[in-house]
């Protein structure tokens, strides 16, 4: 024979009888499984439960991560970003989103490296809706339509459908709309040339807008998300008088070459200088852009970069920091039930190992043999949990406010590359031990007999499960901690009355809100610059007694603060009979008093303001109210009255009743609304679902570590059910010898409980500090908070020796009540 | 075929070395039948395992088929178990979760045995045990007269030179026993196959040529049967 032929033959050979052997092993993985049916059920299905968990969070971070990647040429557009204080929470200065729309001129006229340039609306939360009305139709609300100046297209390349991108937004009173919008309101066909009205606020004569294109919406999610980019022509121009600003977002597109570390240069340096030369126009003393630590900031995003990295806003990646660590700690929990659950069974298997050691197997072929069994298991979970996502998303969806798919994900490739990632790690970690473990058997033990007393592994064993339980205490305690902090924020007295209180989004129309004050029912109509939901923070300086005071102003109309019901600690609110309450006089909250002065009623202070001083005299101090979330301290405040009830931006209108049918009052108040501006819908939030929406991101935190520590503490159970379950039954003899020797049940159940409820102990004395310290770190996130309770501490601890008791002596009475005869018979 | 020089195997307990063997030297050749026979905790069961490599000798040399035994590698040794030694136990040993067929076919897979020839090799097998309606079954669906002979079916399913059976009888009843010896007796003389086998039994030891009388670690004699 030819050599070449045999070796080809003695090849086939080879791979022929790999694949025997893997078939022999398969099967008997899977006889295995049969024969330990429960315990595979509880490897497999936690397994499958940690990693529906841990996929999930996959899913969000790809969705996240996927932000503004629908176009590989994306890689060229910058936000810019400009360092001011207007609009701040805080009103201190930030680098933010919004930039003086003059920025866009600037940068398209000096900055070389820039193709196209691009001003558009910002995001407002609570003013984005348009009405929207085609033809006599009633008007619809439609959300997220901006406005931007002609560029728009020219910096992001969506994909026209209809029209183009060059003549889109050609003509000022065109509109582009995302296909997702035009098949709502048009359906299908041609759109170009048709007209719709949009309608910004109740008093606006409304905008007829021409339909110039159709774009198609891309597959990953936008920064600067829209449903409609109209040119109204708004955003064409810079105010004419160098003192006014308006603000907006800018987009810039930069040339391929283009360097970010240059660009930022040119930037800087653009900036700087026309700030020096506007400095005059605006009769600002340049220098003063420097003051007290502040300084002149314009600087470039890579788009890639926004959405992780928004200002005022921790980034998703931050946020998702603790949902990441226990989704691993989920996962890790089925998996220390794997491995502890593998390790215990391998006794089963000892006699396997050491008949196939002097058959001739190699170590290697062991360990090979015992992933197979492993990868098979974590397979089957993988299945399962892609079944349970499959089930799961739409409620996870509605639940936690996202939009995950899994198999009509735009990145599916990329998805299941990961998961075949996870499922090699999962079947490693899970595996690696066991196998390793397994194939180190000694033949010549095993086969004598003595195999049980492989101390090493009892030794991981118990680490595991006292790690499982410093897992399952901590989240004990984190959720009571939590529950706790939860109610007292629920309960807490806001300073103002949020129940029977709407705030319609409006400015103050003197008219409307005499019509409105006169529905039986309606107690105050009133407007203010901040209430919960919609605060509008605007910085002031006074001076008081020679010292400089930096407050927040609340401009309110009359009314304000007695519809809000704050509490009035020192002299009175404003009223009606005193004239110069439109005029000089303020209310200040409690942590403005602080700062001015113990006792200021019938007090004055100074606001210099350029050349001119104006005078103002206190005449009351509310309690602290909030209006925003409650990681925040309440603002110093002061709150002043103007002749005009609030200025017209507010868009607070709010409504204070004083009965209990507040639906037919809110019926009455839209009919009155809609006499008064037909083409445009009232929109309007009740106080208390505001108040809601503050503690909804916190709520829904809660909600997922209730729902993951149920999880995790419910397979940490089930690991320790089957995991005691295994002792018993090795124990059987034992157990037996002893019975005939005259134990009672009860000093059996014991015996098996001491060995767990140490394990359970230690683990309570390492979760104390654990817990302890993750939880402080979570209250330190609130301003206002409880302080640290210790019962939970005492609480988990019960709990868990109760339950770990409980289901340890399940299986120790079983063992005890069985007859020692059949025990000892069968050995 | 197998030379032993002075081996000794001691276990240290508390500075006192307890001595399992002293001294054995002895050869076994090709196509031998020996049995060993002595006291219980005489050391009969390791000497077998140092035989089969399955422990190491503290002390002595130990050639197999020429081959110094104690210099040899992992995948050597391995090498040895595959195509030379057949193991029998007196616990049996099959794979609970494996079907008859399955159990003998297992070595030849280590082995790399050709799917043709290992299923005519294990029919072969079946047949010659008298087991072919009992190939789907699995151990605990069998006596256990009959779980040795799948045993034995097992160890010779490799063709091995040797094989090592420890009390290969002792949980069998007098008929059995008979039986597995007469099939001893066969394959040592039919087959030249060379047997080790650790008894109890006067009788059994009766089948082979051969047998050594061990007492505290200790050959106390060495004498030809017939
Ligand atoms: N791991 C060990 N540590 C200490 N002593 C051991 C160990 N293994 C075996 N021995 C001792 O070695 C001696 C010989 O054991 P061996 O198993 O070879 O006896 P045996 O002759 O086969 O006895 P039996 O007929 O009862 O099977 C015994 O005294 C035993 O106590
Ligand atoms: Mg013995």
């Amino acid at each position: 024979m030819v050599p070449g032929v045999m070796l080809t033959l003695s090849a086939k050979r080879f791979t022929l009888n790999l694949i025997n052997m893997f078939k022999l092993n398969l099967k008997i993985a899977l006889r295995n499984l049969f024969k330990n049916k429960i315990y595979a059920a509880i490897n497999i299905g936690g397994l499958g439960i940690g990693l529906t968990a841990f996929v999930l969070m996959l899913l969000y971070i790809n969705h996240e991560e996927s932000y503004d990647t629908w176009d590989p040429a994306l890689k060229n557009v910058y936000q810019i970003r400009e360092r001011h204080n207007f609009f701040t929470p805080d009103n201190k200065e930030h680098l933010q989103e919004s930039n003086e729309s003059r920025v866009a001129n600037l940068i398209r006229q000096k900055v070389p490296q820039v193709i196209a340039v691009t001003k558009v609306d910002p995001d407002w939360d609570f003013r984005t809706g348009n009405s929207v009305k085609i033809g006599n139709a009633d008007p619809i609300t439609v959300y997220r339509m901006k406005d931007a100046d002609s560029s728009f297209f020219h910096v992001f390349k969506y994909k026209f459908l209809q029209g183009s991108e060059n003549n889109a937004l050609k003509a000022p009173k065109s509109v582009v709309l995302k296909q997702s919008l035009a098949r709502k309101i048009f359906g299908e066909g041609n759109m170009l040339g048709k007209v719709i009205k949009v309608v910004a606020w109740q008093g606006d004569e409304g905008t007829d807008l021409t339909v110039t294109g159709v774009i198609e919406d891309p597959e990953t999610p936008e920064t600067a998300g829209f449903t409609a980019i109209m040119r109204t022509g708004n955003k064409d121009k810079d105010p004419d008088n160098p003192t006014n600003s308006n603000y907006c977002q800018v987009y810039a597109r930069v040339n391929e070459e283009a360097d970010p570390e240059l660009l930022n240069q040119t930037l800087k340096k653009v900036y700087v200088d026309y700030k020096k030369s506007t400095a005059p126009l605006r009769k600002i003393d340049y220098k003063s852009y420097f003051a007290n630590g502040k300084y002149l900031q314009l600087k470039a995003i890579p788009l890639a970069e926004v959405h992780g990295n928004r200002p005022f806003e921790i980034s998703w990646l931050e946020k998702l920091k603790p949902v990441i660590a226990i989704c691993v700690f989920l996962l890790l929990v089925s998996i220390i039930n794997f491995v502890n659950l593998a390790t215990a069974q391998s006794v089963q298997r000892a006699k396997e190992v050491g008949v196939k050691k002097v058959m001739g197997a190699y170590k290697q072929q062991l360990i090979g043999q015992f992933l197979l069994e492993c990868a098979l298991q974590s397979m089957v979970a993988l299945f399962l949990s892609v079944i349970l996502i499959e089930v799961l998303l739409p409620w996870f969806n509605t639940q936690f406010h996202v939009e995950l798919s899994f198999w009509h994900n735009a990145n599916l490739f990329n998805i299941l590359l990961q998961l075949l990632g996870l499922f090699t790690l999962v079947t490693l970690l899970a595996g690696f031990y066991p196998a390793w473990i397994l194939s180190n058997y000694n033949p010549a033990s095993v086969l004598k007999g003595n195999y049980s007393g492989s101390l090493k592994g009892i030794i991981l064993r118990n680490v595991l499960v006292v790690f499982q339980f410093i897992i399952s205490v901590t989240f004990i305690i984190a959720i009571s901690v939590m529950h706790l902090q939860t109610n007292y924020l629920y309960n807490k007295d806001l300073g103002f009355e949020r129940s029977n209180l709407i705030n319609i989004r409006s400015g103050y129309d003197q008219n409307l809100a005499e019509k409105i004050k006169r529905i039986p029912g309606v107690q105050y109509v009133a407007t203010t610059t901040q209430v919960m939901g919609n605060a509008f923070n605007v910085p002031e300086e006074i001076e008081y007694n020679g010292n400089k005071i930096s407050l927040n102003t609340v401009t309110i109309s009359m009314d304000a603060l007695s519809a809000l019901g704050v509490k009035l600690l020192k002299g009175r609110v404003f009223s009606k009979e005193y004239k110069q309450d439109t005029v000089n006089t303020v209310v200040l909250n409690e942590a403005a008093a602080k700062l001015i002065d113990k006792n200021p009623v019938g007090k004055s202070y100074k606001i210099i303001d350029q050349d001119r001083t104006f005078n103002f005299q206190i005449i009351g101090v509310i309690r602290n109210y909030h209006n925003e979330g409650f990681d925040k301290e309440v603002l110093p405040t002061l709150y002043k009255v103007t002749h005009l009830g609030g200025t017209s931006s507010t868009n607070n209108l709010i409504v204070r009743l004083n009965s209990d049918k507040s639906a037919a009052i809110i019926e009455k108040i839209k009919a009155e609304w809609k006499h008064a501006y037909p083409d445009f819908p009232m929109e309007y939030t009740t106080l208390d679902s505001a108040f809601d929406k503050v503690l909804e991101n916190n709520r829904l935190f809660i909600n997922m570590i209730m729902l993951f520590s149920t999880v995790s503490v419910s397979l940490s159970l089930l690991g320790l059910f089957a995991l005691s379950t295994f002792v018993a039954k090795r124990r059987t003899k034992e157990i037996a010898m002893r019975k005939i020797l005259g134990a009672s049940n009860v000093q059996i159940v014991n015996l098996l409980n001491k060995t767990f409820l140490v394990l359970v102990i230690i683990a309570n004395l390492i979760s104390w500090p654990v817990a302890y310290i993750v939880v402080k770190k979570w209250l330190n996130g609130f301003a206002y908070r409880i302080d640290l309770p210790l019962y939970p501490f005492f609480l988990a601890t019960v709990i868990s020796i109760i339950i770990a008791v409980l289901t340890v002596s399940i299986q120790a009475r079983r063992a005890a009540l069985a007859n020692p005869v059949n025990a000892l018979k069968y050995e | 075929m197998i030379q032993l020089n002075n081996i000794e195997k001691y276990y240290a307990n508390k500075g006192v070395k307890n001595y399992v063997l002293r001294l054995v030297t002895t050869t076994i050749n090709q196509g031998e039948f020996v049995s060993i026979m002595g006291p219980s905790g005489a050391g009969k069961s390791t000497l077998l395992n140092i035989i089969g490599m399955l422990e190491e000798p503290t002390y002595g040399s130990y050639e197999f088929l020429g081959e110094d035994v104690t210099a040899l590698n992992e995948r050597k040794r391995i090498e040895l178990y595959r195509n030379h030694i057949g193991f029998v136990f007196q616990a049996y040993h099959l794979i609970d979760e494996m079907t008859v067929y399955e159990n003998i076919e297992a070595p030849l897979l280590y082995k790399k045995v050709g799917g043709a020839e290992r299923a005519s090799r294990i029919a072969d097998l079946l047949d010659r045990f008298n087991m072919v309606a009992k190939k789907d079954l699995f151990p605990n669906q069998l006596s256990g007269g009959q779980q040795q002979l799948v045993g034995i079916a097992r160890a010779l399913a490799a063709q091995p030179s040797i094989i090592l059976a420890d009390e290969p009888t002792g949980n069998l009843q007098s008929a059995q026993a008979e039986e597995i010896m007469e099939l001893f007796k066969k394959l040592n003389q039919e087959d030249g196959i060379t047997i080790i086998q650790v008894t109890h039994s006067e009788k059994n030891a009766q089948y082979g040529n051969r047998i050594l009388h061990i007492a505290d670690g200790v050959v106390k004699e060495d004498v030809l049967v017939g």
